[in-house]
């Protein structure tokens, strides 16, 4: 009886971060929610300018979602804004790496655009891996974690307090397996993080675009590019940017003429 | 044959020194005296530029000519390039340098200075005579402009782009017409031109009234033009030459009767005209708009209402009208996706005439139904610009409904086979439609992942087990604390009680002495297993020995020990003395602290 007491309370603890914590996580507040619906129904109907106003609305608002990036995406698509649409569903992609949808509409998305940049082949390890990071949002991959190590700890507790010799072995190896994969998950869920942080990419928005050979006016054009190209900063400098395309071709361009993903 | 060869050879290779020089036939000419300049070559050349024959007038040139000598071995080629001049106008005049390239070298003549005098007398005609011819020759060179005209008239200067304009050239003469030849054709750049047709053969004459003076007029060629691009457009000159029959002074009686006469050739060049071309107005220019201006109107037929899958249909589209109907594409038909379509054949019955182009051009489209069901063909829209009312219109054909009925299969075609299967067309792209679900909204930059509360979470599960592991830990160290010591006071325990047993055995109290006996030995026991005096009994007493690896041997001796002091309380015993159980319950003790775990 005083046992099971003392199992209790470490229980009551984590039921009180759960309360605490989730809400924080989940609730915008009710006027963005019902922007967003109003905006969901514009598109609907075809008016795709208001629907674009409504979504600024309630990104404005401060609060966002992959699904409000996605909406904001197709509405400056259908409006006919490419660059635009591609920086939206650029930065939807980042908050639910593995969406299809997502992936569809970038594809169309750059198809329209008019500099076609064939990307250099990965090595299948590296693509493999990077499908698996990818494979679900940083945030899911958090609670599974936190679900994977939540259930392997109890495993544990179910050890230490067991008698019958069967129930104790089986208890501490699913225990072992448990908090092994609930480690890797966090390591996997940091591994996308630092993806997107390091692999800072910005979307051009100006037409046509000189990319130069060294950050100056006065440098020579190494090519040209045009509105809705992505391309990969390696640099910043004041004005200028350091640049590579996804064939592997560098150089400078302007901070202006680049949105930041 | 090889000397040839080698003396051919050698006249290559002493390749002299190349000249190039200029030449006439008199340095001295009169006007109207035809003379010959020759440019000529003592070797090969190319791109040869003749001079601006300014002043002059060309007859004919340039003549090529060309030989090759060969002397003592010495093989001399020679080109040469004569041109037969007339001057116009007398003074001195001066034929410019002519260039040719030769060997990567440019070559030029010097340029030749001829003194132009006055008609020169002809020897056998009286000073009379030649007065009177000089006269007429003047009267040529400033009468033939007026007696002869060529006039490019459009009609139409303002127009859109894609109208049509008709451009005639007239011929207005006073003269009489020997021959005529026509020397450049204007290049019409900016149109697409259309040549009129229905001309007679013979060029019909009639009379007009030019500048106060009577011609008589013929439209020597007719054109329609379509401006292909907006800005002022110009039309360049007509070039043609005539030979003209003037009169001559008469130089005998005959002459003086019949009239004398002479051919005078003369060139004429048309004015040059500006036509403004107008873009066609942005506003209310509809979707489907491909450029069609003029004035048209679009009818359709389909042959067959219902037919089988598979079967032909004939679908055509007639487009009457005037205007640029011959620059119109195909037709954006709309079709039901599951007809199959061939390129339309076009039939055009077009006239060019003076009032412009018009007639009509049939689309037939030949379409087959691949699967039955009951189709629409949609109007067909078409739109131009309509000239007269400087408004797009857009005008339509009727809708047809087609009834498609079931094909009939081939008897070859196995029941099985798939056949009458075709691939999903795949009819347009679009992105894919927007997230209407719960937008599962957070803030800007916010993350569950790396937040605090993810950490929290995170590390409770391992923060469990540590108070966990602590807890489970204290409580063992707790019970076998109390298991220990109590281990450790039961040999004390079980000596106190056999020491009160051998007590008793001195003072004679058999009955006591078994109870102490007994009681040492369940004291020990209970202690030693660690459990209560009220849970011991021989099941338990024997598990818990056997738990602790005792011998089957000694707990048998226990047990018997332990029964004949049970019964030695109640009854008197024989087979062991007093001292022996004693001694017995004391080695029973001592043997279970030696082998207990």
């Amino acid at each position: 009886m005083k046992l099971k007491m003392k199992l209790n309370s470490p229980k009551r603890i984590l039921y009180l971060i759960l309360f605490t914590v989730l809400p924080m996580l989940s609730f915008g507040s009710q006027q963005s929610a019902a922007l967003y619906t109003a905006a969901n129904s514009y598109y609907a109907k075809g008016q795709f300018q208001h629907a674009l106003d409504n979504y600024k609305k309630v990104l404005a608002g401060g609060t966002t979602s992959a699904a409000l990036y996605y909406n904001l995406g197709n509405a400056s698509y259908k409006t006919g804004d490419l660059a635009s649409a591609l920086l939206y569903y650029e930065k939807a992609r980042k908050l639910a790496p593995n969406d299809d949808d997502i992936y569809a509409n970038i594809r169309l998305a750059n198809s329209k655009t008019s500099d076609k940049v064939d990307e250099a082949p990965e090595l299948f390890l590296t693509s493999w891996w990077k499908a698996v990071y990818l494979s679900a949002s940083a945030d899911t991959f958090a609670i599974l974690s936190i679900v994977l190590v939540l259930a392997g700890s109890a495993l544990l507790v179910t050890y230490f307090f067991a008698h019958a010799v069967m129930l104790k072995k089986a208890a501490f190896y699913s225990a072992v397996v448990l908090l092994c994969s609930g480690l890797a998950v966090i390591f996997i869920a940091g591994r996308q993080v630092s993806y997107f942080e390091h692999n800072r990419q910005g979307i051009v928005f100006n037409s046509p675009v000189a990319v130069k050979s060294a950050p100056s006016d006065d440098a020579r054009n190494l090519f040209i590019i045009h509105s809705g190209t992505k391309v990969s900063i390696i640099d910043i400098k004041k004005d200028w940017i350091r640049i590579t395309l996804n064939n592997g071709n560098e150089g400078w361009m302007k901070v202006e003429d680049l949105k930041e993903i | 044959m090889l000397i040839m060869v080698l003396l051919l050879c050698s006249g290559a290779l002493s390749a002299q020194r190349v000249q190039f020089n200029a030449s006439v036939s008199g340095n001295d000419v009169a006007t109207g005296e035809p003379f010959r300049v020759t440019f000529a070559i003592n070797g090969n050349g190319s791109r040869f530029t003749p001079p601006d024959f300014t002043g002059f007038q060309i007859l004919s040139g340039p003549n090529v000519s060309s030989s090759i000598t060969s002397i003592n071995g010495n093989t001399t080629v020679s080109n040469s390039y004569s041109y037969d001049l007339v001057a116009v106008k007398e003074g001195i005049l001066t034929i410019g340098s002519a260039f040719i390239m030769v060997d990567e070298r440019r070559l030029n003549t010097n340029p030749i200075r001829i003194r132009v005098s006055k008609g020169q007398p002809m020897q056998q005609n009286s000073q009379q005579q030649q007065q009177r011819q000089e006269e007429m020759i003047q009267d040529n060179a400033e009468d033939l402009s007026k007696a002869l005209l060529l006039r490019a008239e459009v009609n139409k200067t303002n127009v859109y782009q894609g109208e049509q304009i008709l451009l005639s050239y007239k011929l207005y003469t006073r003269a009489g017409i020997v021959d005529s030849r026509v020397d450049k054709l204007p290049d019409l750049n900016g149109f697409w031109t259309e040549d009129v047709k229905n001309q007679p053969q013979q060029v019909q004459w009639r009379t007009e009234t030019y500048k106060g003076l009577k011609y008589n007029v013929a439209d020597v060629k007719q054109m329609i033009l379509f401006a292909e691009h907006s800005g002022d457009i110009k039309i360049n000159p007509f070039e043609m030459t005539f030979i003209v029959r003037v009169a001559a002074p008469a130089r005998d009686i005959m002459e003086q009767f019949f009239g004398s006469y002479k051919d005078v050739k003369y060139a004429v060049k048309s004015i040059p005209v500006v036509v403004h071309v107008k873009p066609l107005p942005e506003a209310g220019k509809p979707a489907g708009f491909s450029g069609a201006v003029g004035k048209f109107s679009i009818q359709a037929r389909l042959d067959k209402k219902e037919l089988k899958a598979n079967e032909t249909l004939n679908y055509s589209v007639k487009l009457t009208g005037s205007g640029n109907i011959k620059l119109i594409n195909a037709l954006n038909v709309n079709l039901p996706a599951d007809f199959e379509k061939y390129d339309p054949k076009v039939t055009d019955t077009i006239k060019e005439e003076a009032n412009g182009v018009r007639g009509n051009r049939t689309y037939s489209y030949l379409l087959i139904p691949r699967r039955q069901g009951n189709y629409t063909i949609d109007p067909l829209e078409f739109s131009y610009f309509d000239t007269s009312t400087k408004k797009y219109v857009t005008i339509a054909t009727k809708a047809f409904a087609v009834k498609v009925n079931k094909g009939l299969v081939e008897n070859n075609v196995t029941a099985f086979s798939d056949a009458d299967q075709k691939d999903i067309k795949k009819l347009d792209k679009d992105i894919r439609s927007i997230k209407t679900g719960n937008a599962g909204l957070n803030k800007i930059g916010e993350r569950f992942y790396g937040s605090q509360g993810y950490w929290l979470l995170l590390l409770s599960g391992p923060v469990l087990c540590a108070l966990a592991f602590g807890f489970r830990n204290r409580n063992r160290k707790i019970n076998s604390d109390v298991v220990r010591v109590k281990n450790r006071r039961a040999g004390k325990v079980a000596a106190r009680h056999l020491a009160n047993a051998q007590k008793q055995l001195a003072a004679k109290n058999t009955a006591a002495f078994y109870e102490a006996i007994f009681k040492g030995l369940y004291g020990y026991l209970s202690d030693k297993l660690n459990l209560a005096v009220a849970d011991l009994n021989k099941e338990s007493i024997v598990d818990g020995l056997k738990d602790r690896e005792i011998g089957d041997q000694l707990i048998t001796k226990l047990l018997e020990t332990l029964d004949l002091c049970e019964m030695a309380r109640y009854a008197p015993v024989t087979q062991l003395s007093e001292l022996e159980v004693l001694e017995k319950a004391k080695g029973i003790i001592n043997e279970i602290e030696d082998e207990i775990k």
